[in-house]
């Protein structure tokens, strides 16, 4: 462990994303996301990561520190955050030249701002989110992982600490689509910098660690409510970063344009069928029998 | 050394010759410039990092080799010198594999072989791709006229987990751009005015990789370039121009044995400190949705959505009926609609997306039921042997890759289908009891 | 392994006062409940009271927590008991007033997925002081002894533990019961079957109808035709802004005559004098425009959907004079005038502009069932099993005496008993049954709640009678006309009941629960006296299958009830009698589907009924 006191140090990078769910989530007519008239909420992987620290809280009683780089309105996402995972810290980078960065710049700001948590005694273990649901890049993480020098591991559904030693030992679930999946086993000394599959959920199996998930959960609820207090915010300056590798200048991408995605070229001819005619659905269900045979008739 | 410097005038040639078919007079103040740039330019050919699983290659990685086939073709009948298509292959046992990936459109195939290899990691992985990125020796070997490689020019990798998470990690160790999930790619010269790439002044980018990354909603198209930092102020280089590709949208080009050449063994660097994550166990798991072992798909998209619970229902029945496992759009898995939980933790999960971002299928029949047919999904099950689709609206997309277009609300057509293979099945087992 | 003193198994409001009492002892104990969350497994009919008994001392709620007065989310006070007897087209009223105030501090209306969780809140403030507190989402398996005075606790869910000892409060389907073997299933003469809606109705129109004000609240019970000639009746009761109505019947009498349940408490519904109390402006939502393009008909849905979905939301908000309060704190609204006009607005621009039409129906929130047992007949005599204490519905205390149905409290009264006898065992650090389980019994023992389930209290009986007084005496059954004659007179009153309880009351109850009572006297009490009521309009009810569709189920893939006898006569009544249709006959046996279960344990005398394991089964909004 890199606190000499033995203190695990956790830290969740989180991200406020639009909110899909019906009644919340707004759609142009043509069919691209209305962003303005979207509501915005703690990102569902981000969640799930948080819940991963939550777990590092409960059962090892880890102090966590919880992170997201935007604009002031990105605290939300921290308050939400906290809820799930009763954060004692949480950091908000905001600055306007950080505007425009791409993943790599992106991943250079939490770098510094990771190295900054838990009175720079060290994190052990960087929690992050499989990927954010608005479309990104799935790139941050292991971007920040490798700037900070920790071995990043995707994909994880379970893991657990070995203390005394300074391990992790942790379950990843490698999808092969369209094959059967695998799990892989792995373990790896800390720190390490760790994103969770959308399936991780925490599992806490002791009659103590349910009692202690309670005691945090009801922390948590009170922390959130007086989220400020545990709230930082960084500027560029005060993480100390070279303005030449972060926003615009340190971002060797650009998007060049955006633009409707013409309709491809049809790859078959449909027939067309009037849905409300029994005449013409019994000749497709003749069709699809023809095609299915006797799987479907026994 | 001498032929390097012949090479970098053949390049500096050419360049005029491009500039020359452009009408803008003020470009050439800035040859001189340019020619300077280009000189100091080091950065060749595309590298394509391969995915092999227990030395099978996976079907991604065929599909990076075919576009960059294509593209580099294009490329070396526009720009001289040639430059070529790189395969990068890890693992261990894996030498077999070299020249089929030859076969099927790599130039060349550096490959590093090593027991320690043999399963990714990604530490270690990132440590021997950026090895083998950076290596003069194995460019050196690729085309002997060129041996003040620096980076590879353009890079691949697949966007499946494994391939994401490698081509960040790579990409923060060479330091440069990298756009994910790409679906169309374009090389071309492109006159450029960024505030700050270049100072809001016009500078032409030679041989720029253009990166077009669809939206998640399918409906929008971004395109993304790198590009060095051109600006005075804040110089600097960015190579290799990097994407992560969607698995399925390319086509492979046609294996062919008579295609040739190099392979170059590359002997890694391994330090202890790379070995420290370590694989202690490895299972293969049933998939809960199998998509593989069963003859049709039914899959639904948000046009249930004016009554989803009952429309789920409705195709629950019907995929009972005809025996099919049961697939979602990707919206789906978000749970947009607030339904009876038992419904929702059953159907609205990652594990039945098709698509880009879940499974690519190929049934016997697939049916698409109010799904409008964003780019990500076709993705998924345009192998489809026969696709059906319920939809009310004539004018989704998804018409393109139906054979048969049912026009109607789902929870009127559905019922009545459900009606007529029931009708149908009754009809054919009578006779068959007779036998 | 891990140890704790007490484990409580079962977190309703017996299991809970348990917990906060043993706490406020000083003790360890550690609730587990099976629910995702506290409250969700929880029905009750709606009442809870506090006794002031002049025999004995009860422990009401309000003893176990003393800010239970002025902090807890309870609905309303009830101020008004009301006893109506039903005919087709008429009903005679009866105040009751005087024996919901008999003995009583005060009675609230409640609804437990709102008041559990403030329970647990408090239960768990005390309980976390000594190490304990309260654990869900597991669902206990085994319960094994490693000597006297150690069980160990095996769940599906987290390694096992040990204790000391157990309060079993997991209700009257009680797991705990069945695995030890510490009672007998109830049977049908046990119990009763209650079915209950939860009714939504804003504030002001609740008070204005119900001529109540905003601290008070009433209780209107029902006899006669509505019970389709069932023993047992139904009741309305007022919560703040939603109105609990349900139906209890004796499972005997279903049994005789299997009825859907559901149909019970739509009887109910459809009285001409409920349908007036229930009524509320609905808005119907259009299925298709017809001259619109479908873009434009897709639009203007969306847009119409929106706005009743406002005009709802506004329109409930503007009864209710905290939602006023909020809107105008907020600065969206400066005077309640305006949210007036808004709700008018909106209701206007629905009819003109989109062709709305609103009616009269009523806004059922949710459906619900449970067994209720019927402490006369079944409370456990010895309510512990070793060193396991059983409280409340799980050692199947409950109080029935005609109009008069309490549960509530009798759990809270025992729980307080229970953990007064397990703090003394801890004390002593001995578990024996002397010290704990006979303890506990004559704890019990001397609870006016348990004189309540054996005898008739003779002053009860009196502030009935009086209340009864308009009751023409003819017609009354000749069989009863001399009870009644003797119980009027308050010489014999005395005599009788002393003979009464001397000769077991349970032997005179099939005379007083009978259908004479509950149905066939009510109707020509009615007809004869009864006033003429007349409904304005006509109730649509949700089908069963829209019933079951609005509830939360996390579904357990394994299956929690196993049929015992496909076959058997029992098991095809429950495909009537299963108040979610769970039950389905195919090839003359009896198949079960288990996913729509509301685990009421209905089907529990001939299945192998366990509870599903944790977070999974049946989770209630309201209960």
């Amino acid at each position: 462990m890199l606190n000499p006191s033995g203190t695990l140090n956790v830290a969740v990078i989180v991200k406020l994303e639009p909110d899909f769910s019906e009644g919340n989530v707004s759609y142009n007519s043509d069919g691209t996301l209305n962003r303005a008239e979207t509501k915005n909420v703690l990102g569902p992987h981000s969640a799930v990561a948080s819940s991963a620290a939550l777990y590092a809280k409960v059962k090892y009683g880890a102090n966590v520190s919880v992170a997201t780089m935007g604009p002031p309105i990105a605290e939300a996402a921290l308050q939400q955050s906290q809820l799930i995972c009763n954060a004692d810290e949480l950091h908000l980078y905001s600055d306007r030249i950080f505007a425009g960065a791409d993943t790599l710049a992106t991943s250079e700001v939490l770098r510094a701002g990771i190295k900054k948590m838990a009175n720079e005694q060290g994190i052990d273990i960087v929690f992050s989110g499989h990927r954010a649901s608005d479309g990104e890049t799935g790139q941050t993480g292991p971007q920040t992982a490798w700037k900070l020098g920790y071995p990043f591991i995707g994909n994880v559904i379970d893991y657990d600490i070995d203390k005394e030693r300074g391990y992790v030992r942790l379950q990843r679930l490698i999808k092969n689509y369209g094959h059967n999946d695998i799990i892989e086993e792995l373990e790896s000394p800390l720190p390490v910098f760790i994103t969770l599959d959308p399936s991780y959920s925490p599992f806490f199996n002791t009659v103590s660690q349910r009692l202690n998930l309670a005691l945090n959960q009801n922390d948590a609820e009170k922390r959130s409510s007086r989220y400020k207090e545990y709230l930082k915010t960084f500027s560029a300056q005060s993480l100390e970063l070279n303005l030449k590798s972060v926003g615009l200048p340190g971002s060797p991408t650009i998007v060049y344009k955006v633009e409707k995605i013409p309709r491809a070229k049809a790859n078959r001819k449909a027939d067309i069928i009037d849905g409300y005619s029994q005449e013409n659905l019994s000749q497709v269900a003749r069709r699809i029998y023809g095609i299915l045979g006797e799987t479907i008739i026994k | 050394m001498t032929s390097a410097v012949s090479e970098t005038k053949t390049n500096a040639n050419n360049i005029q010759g491009i500039l020359v078919n452009d009408t803008e007079n003020e470009n050439r103040k800035r040859t001189a410039e340019e020619k300077e740039k280009e000189e100091e330019n080091n950065n060749r050919h595309l590298y394509v990092v391969i995915e092999q699983e227990e030395g099978k290659i996976l079907p991604a990685s065929f599909e990076m080799l075919g576009e960059g086939r294509r593209l580099m073709d294009n490329f070396n009948s526009k720009y001289n010198p040639k430059e070529n298509v790189v395969a990068i292959i890890l693992g261990h046992n894996i030498k077999h594999l070299c020249q089929e990936l030859i076969y099927h459109g790599a130039d060349a195939v550096i490959c590093a072989d090593h027991p320690e290899l043999r399963y990714p990691r990604n530490l270690l992985y990132t440590k021997i791709i950026s090895q083998i990125a950076t290596d003069k020796s194995s460019a050196a070997q690729i085309s002997s006229s060129n041996n003040t490689f620096n980076k590879p020019r353009y890079m691949f990798f697949s966007a499946d987990d494994t391939g994401r998470h490698l081509s960040s990690t790579v990409l923060a160790e060479l330091e440069s751009g990298l756009a994910s999930d790409i679906n169309k790619l374009v090389i071309n010269d492109l006159e450029i005015r960024h505030e700050h790439k270049t100072k809001g002044k016009p500078i032409s980018y030679k041989k720029t990789l253009e990166m077009y990354r669809p939206d998640f909603s399918g409906f929008l198209w971004t395109t993304i370039l790198c590009l060095d930092n051109l600006n005075p102020e804040n110089k600097k280089e960015f190579y290799p121009q990097a994407c992560s590709i969607i698995p399925g949208v390319f086509p492979q080009i046609e294996r062919d044995t008579n295609r040739n050449g190099k392979v170059i063994d590359f002997t890694p660097t391994i330090l202890q400190e790379d070995l420290k994550v370590k694989i202690i166990g490895r299972r293969t798991i049933k998939n809960k949705v199998d998509f593989n072992n069963k003859k049709a798909i039914v899959s639904f998209g948000r046009g249930i959505k004016e009554n989803a619970e009952q429309n789920i229902k409705l195709i629950e029945n019907f995929a009972k009926e005809i025996e099919a496992e049961i697939g979602i759009s990707l919206p789906i898995s978000k749970k947009p609609y607030i339904i009876n939980e038992n419904l929702s933790s059953t159907y609205m999960i990652p594990d039945r997306v098709i698509g880009t971002s879940g499974r690519k299928v190929n049934p016997l029949v697939y049916f698409a039921v109010g799904i409008s047919g964003a780019v990500q999904h076709i993705a998924g099950m345009k192998e489809a042997e026969f696709v059906i689709s319920i939809n009310p609206d004539a004018e989704a997309p998804i018409i393109d890759e139906s054979d048969i277009f049912i026009k109607g609300k789902i929870e009127e057509v559905l019922p009545l289908l459900i009606k007529e293979i029931k009708k149908y099945k009754e009809k054919m087992q009578i006779p068959q009891e007779v036998k | 392994m891990e140890k704790f003193d007490v484990a409580i198994i079962g977190g309703g409001s017996a299991g809970l006062a348990a917990l906060k009492q043993l706490s406020n002892l000083g003790k360890q104990a550690i609730l587990i409940e099976g629910g995702k969350k506290i409250g969700t497994k929880n029905v009750s009919g709606g009442l809870l009271y506090s006794k002031n008994t002049t025999i004995g001392k009860v422990y009401n709620v309000e003893d176990v927590y003393d800010n239970f007065l002025t902090d807890a989310p309870v609905e309303r006070q009830i101020t008004k008991y009301m006893l109506h007897a039903t005919s087709k087209d008429k009903m005679f009223s009866l105040d009751l007033t005087p024996t919901h105030n008999y003995q009583t501090n005060f009675g609230y209306s409640v609804l437990l997925n709102k008041l559990l969780p403030w329970f647990a809140k408090e239960a768990l403030n005390s309980a976390e002081k000594t190490g304990g507190g309260i654990v869900t989402g597991i669902h206990v398996r085994s319960i094994m002894w490693k000597d006297e005075n150690t069980i160990i606790i095996e769940t599906d869910e987290l390694e096992p533990f040990q204790v000391k000892a157990v309060i079993a409060a997991d209700g009257v389907n009680s797991e705990v019961a069945q695995i030890t073997g510490a009672r007998r299933k109830f049977t049908q003469s046990d119990l009763y079957q209650g079915v209950k809606v939860v009714v939504k109705l804003p504030e002001e129109i609740i008070e204005e109808r119900f001529e109540i004000t905003n601290n008070e609240g009433a209780a209107h019970l029902f006899a006669g035709d509505v019970t389709l000639n069932h023993i047992g009746g139904g009741f309305l009761y007022t919560n703040k802004d939603t109105l609990s109505v349900g139906a209890v019947y004796h499972y005997d009498s279903l049994i005789e005559k299997p009825t859907e349940p559901y149909e019970l408490v739509n009887a109910l519904l459809s009285n001409p004098f409920v349908i007036e109390l229930i009524k509320d402006e609905v808005p119907e939502t259009k299925e298709n425009y017809k001259n619109l393009s479908k873009e434009e008909e897709l639009r203007t849905r969306f847009k119409a959907n929106k706005l009743i979905k406002d005009w709802k939301e506004l329109h409930h908000t503007y009864y209710s004079p905290s939602g006023v309060k909020e809107l105008l704190a907020n600065g969206k609204y400066k005077t309640k005038e305006e949210i007036k006009n808004k709700v008018d607005s909106i209701h206007d621009e629905l009819v003109s502009k989109y062709d709305i039409e609103f009616e009269s129906n009523y806004v059922e929130l949710e459906y619900s069932a449970k067994l209720v047992p019927d402490g006369k007949r079944c409370r456990m005599k010895k309510p512990y099993f070793k060193n396991i204490l059983f409280i409340g519905d799980a050692a199947g205390r409950g109080i029935f005496v005609g109009p008069r149905i309490e549960g509530l409290n009798v759990g809270i009264d025992d729980a307080v008993r229970a953990a007064e006898a397990v703090s003394n065992a801890i004390d002593k650090n001995s578990f024996h049954s002397n010290i704990l389980g006979e303890r506990y019994r004559r704890l019990v023992e001397e609870s006016p709640y348990t004189k309540d389930m054996d005898e008739i209290d003779k002053n009860y009986l009196k502030v009935f009678l009086d209340c009864t007084k308009q009751v023409p005496n003819d017609i009354v059954d000749y069989r009863y006309r001399a009870i009644f004659k003797l119980m009027s007179n308050s010489t014999f009153r005395g005599i009788s009941v002393g003979l009464v309880n001397k000769l077991g009351y349970r032997r005179l109850l099939p005379i007083l629960e009978s259908n004479k009572t509950y149905t066939e006297v009510p109707i020509k009490i009615a007809e004869r006296k009864g006033k003429d009521v007349q409904k304005s309009y006509s109730i649509r009810i949700p089908a069963i299958a829209e019933r079951i569709a609005k509830l939360n189920y996390n579904d357990d893939s394994l299956s929690h009830i196993k049929v015992l006898d496909s076959q058997s006569d029992f098991m095809k009544k429950m495909v009537t009698l299963c108040p979610t249709k769970c039950y389905s006959m195919e090839n003359g046996r009896v198949i079960l589907q288990h996913e729509g279960c509301i685990e009421c344990g209905t089907c529990l005398k001939e299945t192998e009924w366990r509870h599903p394991r944790g977070e999974k089964g049946i989770a209630y909004q309201y209960g």
